[in-house]
């Protein structure tokens, strides 16, 4: 399998990308997993012309080659990153390269949270119909107290967390091949709905 | 009333925007509506704070003043814009302009659900901690069909619609008259007089004494006796004067002192419910106005010094001597850096000096020893020198024969005793020793440097040779005050009152670089602003990276492990930054690999002075089994491997005599200690080794072998040969210990006029190092009391080749 993966955030330190980066190591016999930063997108508005930005495109054609995608999100006001919402909102308005994609969402927080009502919302957002992703369904992975997650190689020594994340990727990889096959099988009718914004 | 309206997105062509035209208009008469946009806000990102930048501060300073604000939300995405996101959580940061903040929402789209969603996501974002809105409840305003629903001249043209819209305005003015009466302040009156309360501080507690009028806390005066000096000094001053000044409690916390910060805070905080009041009320209070300057500030001057330790300040003084102006940016609240918590006399042979003493038994042997090296096993660039030194010492011998003599030393001696100890192997194989003409100049110009600190104000203490932990010599020189804050004092006194201007509080993040050229830095000061220094020169005296465990392992060659969770001795601002901003600009680096460790740290603080530290001959030191593994009076590379390879956890196992030895504490200490359990004590062995998870069995027969050695004097099985007491005396202690970072020889590689080089050995223009942030003098080891002379030597070196270059 081949997954992007990407960091929620634009900061410079982030446990989330931690995250992320651990799931590359630890999952290399599994998958390769390509871990993607959204911090050098440009922030999303509405072009006047149909110039697609070459870093738009760039994440587009990555999700595109991926089997499927790994977001990590941290919670900024109970709500996934702004920086994130505006990648997706590039994706929705240009390529809508997430459409039947399948989407694992996890997500880790300094609090005991581990960015729960940020997930729930991100969720929503992946399942509207310009975005239309395949979210894993009644799956969570919450990483709370996050920055003594890792040890300084980066490997997560929550024993707990570290079996949950084991069990959900193995998920992830079955889900994504059950909803590419299915959508093999049946190809489905699709989007022939414009959006406002589509002439 | 004055309402704040916020277009909830960025983009050109807005219904939204239009919506919130409309309400300006229509409510005219009931209120003063302005519009803002938001298409200059920047994208939110913690790592680049813009909360001070013009954009944003225009939006804080005019919610905090409106009585309300509304928001007009499209939906993308089934949420609200990433542009509208991105602006509450810049307003939700380092700002909190919205907190209490009466918020009506409403939406307009294209579609049939107005924004139903995105208004749900945009309530739930405004009750978060941090944005702590409040939100006008129910009154839902969705604005369907928007591209129909206005006529020419942009009014709705819906009856219904502006009759609803109309309710939901109407409505929101009473909840914003309302909202706004529950952010008054909770009245309160103090009960006058003095209160005492107990903070507790980093060692023990904090007795202080707040006294309050009516209406203020009119004075807090904190007992610090028993606090450390340096930094702690700075916390009881200064967030005192914050909490007056303010007379509030929301005061920043002083970065490399939160605990003590916050230990006086909390202090604070108990007095004021003594008299009567709920805390919270203060805490809730706006940070005092001293707090709130966050304009950007710009200097120039001739040479700008990064760090204010006893190199820095040493080179800022010399820069002064020869008339240059003098900037210092320290990192933390107060000067001294890793210098003034050294506990240590400074090096330097002075032969006049030391005539004066008479030699110690055993002493010539030292010498003898040493100069009975093979040849071959001395580097070709020293060999000079230590024939110089054998030719030396056979005068002596012969002077005196077998008569006693004075203390021997000399400049030669010195530099051959460093590079001795400096030689070490790494586990790669790579031997390293110290660089010839670097070392040659710190011990020729050492005696200087002690006397030019005399001339600047140190006064010394001339009855007593030193020689300290790991300096193989008696050559220290010990200031009358105590060491570390003597010098520091001195210099800090000196550089003041000589017009060089000091800035703490402010860690320098980049060189300025101008065509090519260092320019000068940009520091961020103590509010978040960006200090800009341009200078001619620039000094790099900002220390080691012993606090950076990261870099430590990064560069680790010699240390088998080292642990993730290690400590230090030195302060915390040793981070390695200056080692940072010299690669930034091409500086090559050398000895990286080589750490000092000091073995017997605590192991969650690093200190040196918890527990029981008593002198080695009483060390009884066991590994987490029980078991001895090290001869106690080994020196401190041989103790920290072992650790090391033991799994650097290790216990000091003390009696009830053996702890009077212990010159770092009392009763009072050792109670606490053993209560707060970072000191075991017990009444018999066996117990003891139950309470550190030991077998008893194992600990028992370790202290038995252990005494009968002390009584044979011969230990067969580490072989110590200094013995004293027995562990016999209920009750019976036990001292964790881990080894702990104690001196990073690597960095910036210099030249004998501190110039800093590149990787081609040629000097970097206007760049100067010295101190613990340069390499190349202690190689593999330093020695103990050659930091103070490296630091004030090679500081004055750097601030005078400062000035020479730039004329």
């Amino acid at each position: 399998m081949k997954y992007l993966a990407i960091v929620g955030t634009n900061s410079d330190v982030s446990t989330n990308r931690m995250l992320l980066q651990f799931m590359q190591k630890h999952f290399s016999g599994e998958a390769e997993i390509e871990v993607y930063e959204i911090k050098d997108l440009p922030a999303f508005m509405e072009p006047e012309d149909s110039e697609v930005p070459e870093k738009v495109a760039e994440l587009s054609d990555k999700i595109l080659s991926a089997d499927g995608v790994i977001i990590a999100t941290p919670e900024y006001d109970h709500a996934i990153p702004a920086v994130l919402k505006s990648a997706l909102e590039w994706i929705s308005y240009t390529s809508q390269a997430l459409t039947d994609k399948p989407v694992l969402i996890v997500g880790a927080s300094h609090g005991t949270l581990g960015s729960s009502r940020a997930q729930a919302h991100l969720r929503q957002i992946l399942d509207s119909p310009e975005l239309a992703a395949r979210i894993m369904p009644s799956s969570e992975f919450l990483l709370g107290k996050s920055q003594g997650a890792f040890d300084n190689s980066g490997n997560l020594i929550y024993e707990d967390k570290l079996s949950e994340l084991d069990e959900i990727f193995r998920e992830f990889v079955l889900f994504t091949d059950i909803t590419s096959k299915l959508l093999e099988e049946k190809v489905l009718n699709k989007k022939v709905k414009k959006y406002t914004w589509q002439d | 009333m004055k309402f704040i309206a916020i277009v909830g997105t960025n983009a050109k062509k807005s219904y939204n925007r239009k919506l919130l035209q409309f309400m300006k208009k229509h409510f005219e008469s009931k209120a003063d509506i302005e519009i803002l946009d938001i298409t200059d806000v920047p994208m939110f990102n913690q790592s680049d704070n813009q909360s001070y930048g013009p954009v944003l501060q225009m939006f804080n300073d005019k919610i905090t003043e409106c009585d309300g604000v509304i928001m007009a939300t499209p939906e993308y995405n089934h949420s609200i814009p990433s542009s509208l996101k991105s602006l509450i959580e810049w307003l939700s940061f380092d700002l909190h302009p919205l907190a209490g903040k009466p918020v009506m929402i409403v939406g307009a789209s294209l579609g049939t659900q107005g924004s139903s969603r995105a208004q749900l996501h945009l309530r739930q974002i405004l009750d978060a901690p941090g944005v702590d809105a409040n939100v006008m409840p129910g009154y839902e305003f969705l604005l369907g069909s928007a591209d129909k629903a206005f006529d020419e001249a942009g009014d709705l043209s819906n009856e219904g619609t502006i009759d609803f819209l109309e309710i939901c305005f109407l409505r929101f003015m009473r909840f914003a008259k309302i909202a706004n009466q529950l952010n008054e302040e909770e009245e309160f009156s103090f009960e006058p007089g003095e209160y005492e309360v107990n903070a507790i501080g980093h060692s023990g507690s904090l007795p202080m004494k707040v006294s309050f009028s009516e209406k203020r806390i009119e004075s807090i005066k904190i007992d610090t006796e028993g606090e450390t000096e340096g930094i702690a000094d700075v916390v009881f001053v200064r967030i005192p004067d914050k909490i007056l000044e303010g007379q509030t409690l929301n005061v920043d916390a002083l970065s490399g002192a939160s605990e003590t910060s916050n230990a006086v805070i909390d202090g604070v905080a108990k007095a004021v419910k003594l008299a009567g009041v709920n805390p919270d009320i203060l805490k809730r209070r706006p940070k005092p106005a001293s707090s709130r300057i966050r304009e950007d500030e710009e200097y120039t001057c001739d040479v700008v010094v990064v760090g204010g330790g006893g190199a820095g300040l040493s080179a800022a003084a010399t820069a002064l001597q020869n008339g240059s102006s003098v900037i210092v940016l320290e990192k933390y609240p107060a000067v001294g850096g890793n210098t003034i918590r050294s506990g240590g006399p400074v090096n330097a042979a002075d032969p006049e000096w030391q005539k004066k003493f008479d030699e110690n038994p055993g002493e010539r042997h030292t010498i003898e020893s040493l100069l009975n090296t093979d040849e071959s096993q001395i580097h070709a660039e020293y060999l000079d020198d230590f024939r110089a030194l054998k030719e030396e010492f056979a005068a002596y011998q012969k002077k005196f024969g077998t008569e006693k003599g004075h203390l021997f030393d000399s400049p030669l001696l010195h530099r051959m005793q460093t590079y001795f100890g400096g030689k070490r192997t790494d586990l790669e194989g790579n031997t390293i020793y110290g660089q010839y003409d670097l070392v040659k100049i710190m011990t020729d110009r050492a005696l200087e440097s002690v006397n030019w600190l005399e001339e600047i104000g140190v006064e010394y203490d001339k009855s007593i040779v030193f020689a300290p932990v790991g300096a193989l010599w008696r050559r220290g020189h010990k200031p009358v005050k105590s060491y570390g804050t003597a010098f520091i004092l001195a210099l800090h006194k000196y550089v003041e009152e000589n017009s060089g201007k000091i800035i703490t509080d402010s860690p320098v993040k980049e060189l300025i670089i101008e065509n090519g050229e260092i320019k000068g830095v940009i520091a961020t000061g103590v509010n978040g602003q960006k200090i800009t220094v341009y200078a001619k020169a620039v000094v790099l005296a900002s220390g080691g990276f012993g606090a950076n465990t990261k870099m430590l392992k990064e560069y680790n060659t010699y240390w088998s492990n080292i642990d993730d969770d290690i400590r230090t001795t030195n302060s915390y601002a040793m981070t390695g930054d200056g080692i940072a901003l010299g690669k930034s600009v091409g500086a090559a680096l050398t000895g990286m690999g080589f750490t000092q460790m000091m073995p017997v740290s605590d192991p969650d603080t690093g200190e040196l002075f918890s527990g029981l530290q008593v002198p080695p001959e009483n060390f009884v030191i066991v590994n987490r089994e029980g078991k001895r593994f090290v001869n106690e009076f080994s020196g401190r590379d041989v103790l920290t491997k072992a650790a090391i390879d033991q799994g650097s956890l290790f216990y000091l196992i003390a009696d009830d005599e053996i702890k009077k030895t212990a010159a770092n504490t009392s009763q009072e200490k050792i109670d606490r200690q053993v209560e707060a359990g970072t000191l075991f004590r017990a009444d018999t062995i066996e117990e003891l080794a139950v309470k550190i998870g030991m077998d008893p069995a194992v600990l028992k027969d370790t202290v038995n072998k252990y005494n009968s050695y002390v009584d044979a004097g011969f230990d067969p099985e580490f072989h110590k040969d200094t013995f004293s007491l027995k562990v016999e005396k209920a009750p019976f202690y036990a001292t964790p210990r881990k080894p702990a970072v104690h001196h990073t020889m690597g960095g910036l590689r210099i030249d004998t006029n501190a110039r800093v080089l590149d990787e081609n050995g040629q000097p970097i223009k206007h760049l100067y190092a010295a101190g613990e942030v340069a390499g190349g003098i202690h190689a593999g080891n330093r020695l103990g009391g050659n930091a103070l002379t490296d630091i004030f030597t090679f500081g004055r070196i750097a601030g005078k080749t400062a000035v020479d270059e730039m004329k």
